[in-house]
């Protein structure tokens, strides 16, 4: 399972248990009996669903429930994760199965509020553990995240010609003295080469899709899409765009490239 | 109450992020950020930098060439917020780690990284960690210069 997944479906079991729990407290009433025993018993299952998804976490993700130590300061997940799951899943099963229990024997109905409402305690010190752990760093990530978004969909969608692109192509079209090709642009950035053997080819780091998102072969950062219908700015910057060709081309292809092969490489991912 | 919020505060604080000053010069933040995260310059002495940046055309073996007034620039950020020029708590803990006069040249080789990172081999093997120097695979915040431990 990947991180993503894994944290993914941590949120959906805490939003599970969370909405169990507070549909649970809020109709303890008489009146609301019914409503209040499915509740118990849906906290109840996701408590039980929460073993199940620690067995089916990878080695060293968020799903697994690790046994509490004092290693503080080690590399790592917080050792305060473990003790808050040691703490608070048994402390919540307790307050459901004494709910059961309350449902046969109403004398144990004392001993199943007080439970419920320690759970509640624990619940809110998780809360404000965690609130301590990030400090609000996660929320702030997820905002400018949002924001990115609506900015990204506010823009509209991308402009066909960029009159910065246009003037790149122009000089290179100048200095090579003829016409551009988008299929020779495509064979270049599709060509195996033998220059270097951790950048045999263009596709090596940007992939066979250009419009997709690409990693450096050695470093492992991710590289924007090169193809101008998923990255807008590309080929925009002509000092940018010389330094690259300066450098990829002798990295992959062992030599310059000519006017020629710029314009053609342009010519292809501003088509792409 | 009062003893109480100190011993939740001391257990918790192993959980504050170790922070290293990130690059503010937006030239040298793009131009290091393009093929790999713009490493914070407190990671590396000065004279680390400077050996580093004399040559950006066999930079690890990769091309980094670049215009020489660029180059002379960045070079200029990364000495003066260098590990023992202006790198602050997060420089000193890296000299203090290493052997005086030692001109490391790669982050992980520093005596203070390979302390921090004394992690089992499937560790690096994880998908998306390619080498030692992707940060971000583990510490989603390091381009803020956030190195927390989750």
């Amino acid at each position: 399972m990947s991180p993503k997944l894994e944290f993914t479906l941590l949120r959906l079991w805490h939003a599970a248990l969370a909405g169990g729990f507070v549909v649970a407290y809020v109709t303890a009433d008489e009146d609301t009996y019914r409503m209040h025993v499915f509740a118990g018993y849906w906290v109840l299952g996701a408590l039980a669903s929460r073993l199940l998804l620690a067995l089916a976490g990878s080695e060293a993700g968020p799903l697994r429930l690790r046994r509490p130590s004092l290693s503080f300061g080690k590399p790592g997940r917080n050792p305060l994760f473990a003790w808050m799951a040691a703490l608070l899943l048994p402390a919540l099963a307790l307050g459901a199965v004494s709910g059961i229990i309350a449902d046969g024997i109403p004398k144990a109905e004392d001993l199943h509020e007080g439970l419920a409402q320690a759970g509640l305690w624990l619940v809110i010190a998780h809360a404000a553990t965690i609130a301590w752990i990030f400090q609000g760093r996660r929320i702030r990530e997820f905002l400018s995240g949002a924001a990115l978004i609506a900015a990204v969909l506010a823009a509209g969608p991308a402009q066909a010609g960029d009159p910065a692109r246009d003037a790149i192509l122009a000089a290179y079209a100048k200095e090579a003295g003829q016409p551009f090709s988008a299929a020779r642009g495509e064979a270049l950035y599709r060509s195996k080469n033998t220059a270097s053997p951790d950048f045999a080819s263009c596709a090596t780091c940007h992939t066979n899709d250009p419009a997709a998102r690409g990693q450096h072969a050695k470093t492992g950062r991710v590289i924007e899409p090169v193809a101008v219908s998923a990255n807008p700015k590309r080929f925009t910057d002509a000092a940018k765009v010389e330094e690259r060709f300066t450098r990829d081309c002798q990295t992959v292809l062992g030599r310059a490239c000519s006017a020629l092969e710029k314009g053609d490489y342009v010519t292809f991912l501003a088509a792409k | 109450m009062k003893k109480f919020a100190l011993a939740f505060c001391l257990a918790a604080s192993p959980a504050l992020a170790d922070f290293a000053p990130p690059i503010t010069d937006p030239v040298t933040l793009k131009a290091c950020g393009e093929c790999h995260m713009a490493f914070q310059p407190s990671f590396l002495p000065a004279r680390s930098w400077d050996k580093m940046m004399a040559n950006p055309a066999d930079h690890f073996g990769d091309n980094a060439t670049m215009a020489p007034d660029k180059a002379a620039q960045i070079r200029k950020v990364l000495m003066d917020g260098a590990a023992d020029t202006n790198g602050g708590r997060m420089g000193s803990k890296v000299m203090k780690r290493q052997a005086a006069g030692a001109t490391p040249l790669r982050i992980t080789e520093t005596a203070w990284f390979q302390r921090k990172h004394d992690l089992p081999e499937r560790v690096w093997k994880r998908p998306g960690v390619v080498t030692k120097s992707n940060c971000v695979a583990c510490h989603p915040a390091a381009e803020k210069g956030i190195y927390e431990d989750d």
